[in-house]
């Protein structure tokens, strides 16, 4: 691939992007801030007191208006949900402030601006120039899979480029081999559909028709939705640029670029002074997803996490090899899952800058499934980069427990990304493609060392994602939901319990048949843990019920109808042939009448169960949010099961025999391990872990 | 100087020694894993969630693929600590502190962000 050879003098220095070597594997550095340079310092020394708190404020401002600007242009399910991002760039294409949405993008956003300002600023064939509209959906080159779609433009005054602005949301459609984006059965990048490098689709602020011609018929399955999105970015990015014109207008180009680098400069200065305060050490931290997609596989997410002085150093060593699914990734993308929880966790007051990521440097050794090679499927990297989510989440927590910063600990937020995709032919007879945000919107929020995580609390990728209005998908696609709630003891036990994840299920219906297909995980392992003795969420399986008699049921008015994925399964009262399958399911023929359930993880626990106040477990129970065995077994509360009165002493005794118990139970340290190290998990389990235990690549892989 | 490291771990920055936050009880020398000094029990995760129904996939994890490793504390039996991990996979040396750094800082007034 092309080295970046723009280096040269005749460049204004804050034109300039720091030269790296431009491949997948290495795209990961241009996150370090640029030098600033002297016009840039001209900026930040003009800036009087108090300029920099007001327009600090007031960018904010201009950015959370434009993000609602672009919500409301767009039409797909996960734009209107909030899984995008607005941003602003340096000239050179650091990150200022963001306004997310979902944080992934503040590192993938600005990767594709410093490429286009490092190779096609000077080349005179493109240029970069007033009024031009820059778009991507490249991996290679900055994005994290092609879903994700950025418009980016230049903001000029007076002549001259002053910053970039950004709009990024996820399309759920992508011409690939399998609808829905995010192709399952993907072996190669040639399975996965439309990616675009970074091209100029506009030019004098308007969208050229041929480029959005050529985009609209590579997606083919829903060509109104990518056209109408398309130009929903181009609106976001568009608010952005007019904005930032007229701060420039107003206050002179030298204020904005100011403004814009010191952004960049206190985030890190920020981050740094708050990293020095924690422990230096070094924490390790490992999660496991049990698929690749297309099959149940254990892979391995390993995380040494060492901290120095006001650095941390995230080593993925460990993890395990790529393979040939489209569950890989790439370093920056890693960085973006880790970005997720350090945006919103130790550092949610800093500006969602790459300031704020400078003390960190990324380890992710080739041929890892996190640092794949060019010609690797990734289109299923964010649901891989559960195995970077959980362990950063971890390892930072223990880093900043014995703290100031205890108040910013937390168990993981479940995280396993669970989605039914949808495609077919609706009751309108329109063409469709899309996917349920229901359960991929309100998995479980991790519990904190002072209280119970939120039930349902959003998109792990997005903290701030909505969960769509659940009847909207019934009058647009031809399906019942027969229910949507929170899922029964799923969120993880502990002193504090995470939050619960959500249930539903689909019925197709209005039409003979639909295609669906599902993503998820944690049916065989959890991908996401608990902290300090809290446990993970409840185990999440894949039920599917064909040739039902759903609806004249129904019809009849039958009050058996089952309301929750456990009496669909275990009680069985609709007649249909039953499956029970990983939750990950591959595109199959959905048939009138069908009961597709599919499940979110509730967020891991915190502390010991036995340590959780009996009346909280008691007004669980009330709420049926925990079932009575939880409440007796794991808990170990004693109650009236008439009344749910607690009896006080029979609960003390209960937990200390279960104390007493433990101590009789558990043994020593030499004896645990000459025992549990003979063991080795099922041979179908470890096709795609890497050498066992530790994980190495035992092979070479050769796609086609 | 007694540090609270994590919810359950004291540690002792005089003595380097790892202690349960709870009872007291130590744990073993900081410069080596904590888990060392616990009870350790390989727990079936059928024992922490019902499945519901016999088949190969159901509402609890599966014991052939993943296993619950739970930390006790010998003094007190609090749970300090729980992995989940595929049977026979490593335990986690998760916390190896820079212990020099901690004894040089010992007995300074606490950090704070100014
Ligand atoms: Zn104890």
């Amino acid at each position: 691939m092309a080295t970046n050879a723009h280096s040269s003098p005749e460049i204004p220095e804050h034109f300039r992007v720091t030269p790296i070597e431009i491949s997948p594997s290495t795209m990961v550095q241009w996150l370090k801030p640029e030098p600033i340079s002297p016009i840039e310092q001209r900026g930040m020394d003009s800036l009087t007191p108090g300029d920099y708190e007001i327009y600090d404020e007031k960018l904010k401002n201009i950015l959370d208006e434009s993000r609602e600007i672009f919500v409301r242009s767009g039409v797909t399910n996960l734009l209107t949900a909030g899984d995008l991002i607005v941003a602003v760039y340096t000239a050179n294409g650091d990150l200022a402030n963001a306004s997310a949405g979902t944080y992934l993008h503040c590192v993938t956003g600005c990767l594709p601006v410093k490429y286009v300002m490092s190779q096609y600023f000077p080349d005179p064939t493109v240029g970069v120039h007033e009024g031009d509209i820059f778009y991507t959906n490249e991996a290679r080159y900055g994005g994290i899979h092609n879903p994700d779609q950025m418009a980016f433009m230049p903001v000029f005054h007076d002549g001259e480029l002053i910053a970039w602005t950004a709009a990024l949301a996820h399309q759920p459609e992508t011409g690939a081999v399998e609808p829905g984006g995010m192709p399952i059965l993907a072996r190669s990048r040639n399975d996965e559909g439309m990616k675009l490098t970074p091209i100029k689709v506009g030019e004098n602020y308007r969208i050229k028709r041929d480029l959005l011609d050529m985009m609209v018929n590579f997606i083919h399955r829903s060509p109104r939705m990518q056209e109408i999105d398309t130009r929903a970015r181009v609106t976001g990015a568009d608010r952005v640029r007019v904005r930032m014109q007229e701060l420039a207008r107003a206050q002179g180009n030298d204020f904005v670029r100011g403004l814009l680098r010191k952004l960049v400069v206190e985030a890190e200065a920020s981050a740094r002074q708050r990293i020095a305060r924690w422990n230096d050490g070094i924490y390790r931290a490992v999660a496991f997803s049990d698929t690749i997609g297309r099959e149940p596989a254990l892979v391995r997410g390993y995380l040494t996490a060492s901290k120095k002085g006001d650095t941390i150093r995230m080593d993925f060593t460990g993890t395990s090899p790529e393979n040939d699914s489209s569950y890989n990734a790439y370093p920056h993308i890693a960085a973006a899952h880790a970005a997720i929880y350090i945006f919103a966790y130790p550092f949610h007051d800093l500006p969602a800058s790459n300031g704020t990521l400078a003390p960190f440097d990324w380890e992710v050794p080739e041929g890892t499934v996190l640092n794949a090679a060019p010609d690797a499927a990734i289109s299923n990297s964010p649901p891989l980069c559960c195995i970077v989510m959980t362990p950063a989440t971890i390892a930072m927590a223990k880093m900043m427990f014995d703290s100031p910063d205890r108040d910013k600990v937390g168990a993981p937020n479940g995280n396993m990304g669970s989605e039914i995709v949808f495609a077919g032919t609706s009751q309108y007879g329109i063409a469709f493609a899309d996917l349920d945000g229901c359960t991929l919107n309100t998995e479980g929020q991790g519990a904190r060392p002072d209280m119970d995580g939120a039930h349902a609390y959003g998109f792990p990728w997005c903290h701030a994602g909505r969960a769509p209005d659940a009847e909207f998908y019934e009058s647009e696609y031809p399906f019942l939901r027969l229910f949507y709630r929170l899922k029964e003891d799923s969120g993880g036990f502990g002193m504090w319990q995470g939050g619960h994840g959500t249930e539903t299920a689909l019925a197709p219906r209005h039409v003979p048949t639909m295609f669906w297909s599902a993503i998820g995980k944690s049916s065989n392992i959890s991908v996401g843990v608990g902290l300090f003795g809290g446990y993970p969420s409840s185990a999440s399986p894949g039920v599917w019920v064909t040739n039902t008699n759903l609806w004249d049921k129904m019809t009849r008015g039958d009050d058996d109808v089952p309301t929750d994925a456990v009496s669909v399964a275990r009680d069985r009262t609709v007649d249909g042939e039953y499956l029970m399958e990983h939750l990950t399911r591959l595109t199959r023929v959905g048939q009138n009448g069908d009961i597709i359930v599919q499940l979110a993880a509730g967020g891991g626990g915190y502390g010991d169960v036995l340590e959780r106040a009996p009346a909280l477990v008691l007004s669980d129970l009330r709420q049926k949010k925990i079932s009575e065995w939880t409440a007796r077994n794991i808990y170990q509360v004693r109650y009236d099961p008439e009344t749910l009165v607690l009896d006080h002493d029979a609960t003390r005794a209960a937990r200390d025999a279960a104390r007493q118990e433990r101590i009789k139970q558990g043994m020593p340290w030499d004896a645990f391990i000459a025992e549990w190290s003979t063991k080795k998990p099922d041979a179908d389990a470890l096709k795609y872990f890497g050498h066992w235990p530790d994980g190495a690549s035992e092979q070479t892989l050769v796609r086609i | 100087m007694k540090r609270r490291i994590t919810e359950y771990l004291d540690l002792d920055t005089a003595t380097l020694e790892w202690a349960c936050n709870r009872c007291g009880q130590s744990l073993g020398p900081a410069a080596k894993n904590y888990k060392e000094g616990c009870l350790i029990a390989d727990r079936d995760p059928r024992e922490i969630w019902q499945p519901f129904i016999e088949a190969s996939f159901n509402f609890a994890y599966n014991p052939g693929w993943a296993r619950l490793v739970e930390f006790y504390c010998p003094g007190c039996g609090t749970m300090l600590e729980v992995e989940m991990l595929p049977p026979g996979h490593p335990i986690t040396h998760d916390i190896e502190l820079d212990l020099e750094s901690l004894q040089r800082d010992a007995g300074e007034p606490g950090s704070g962000e100014s």
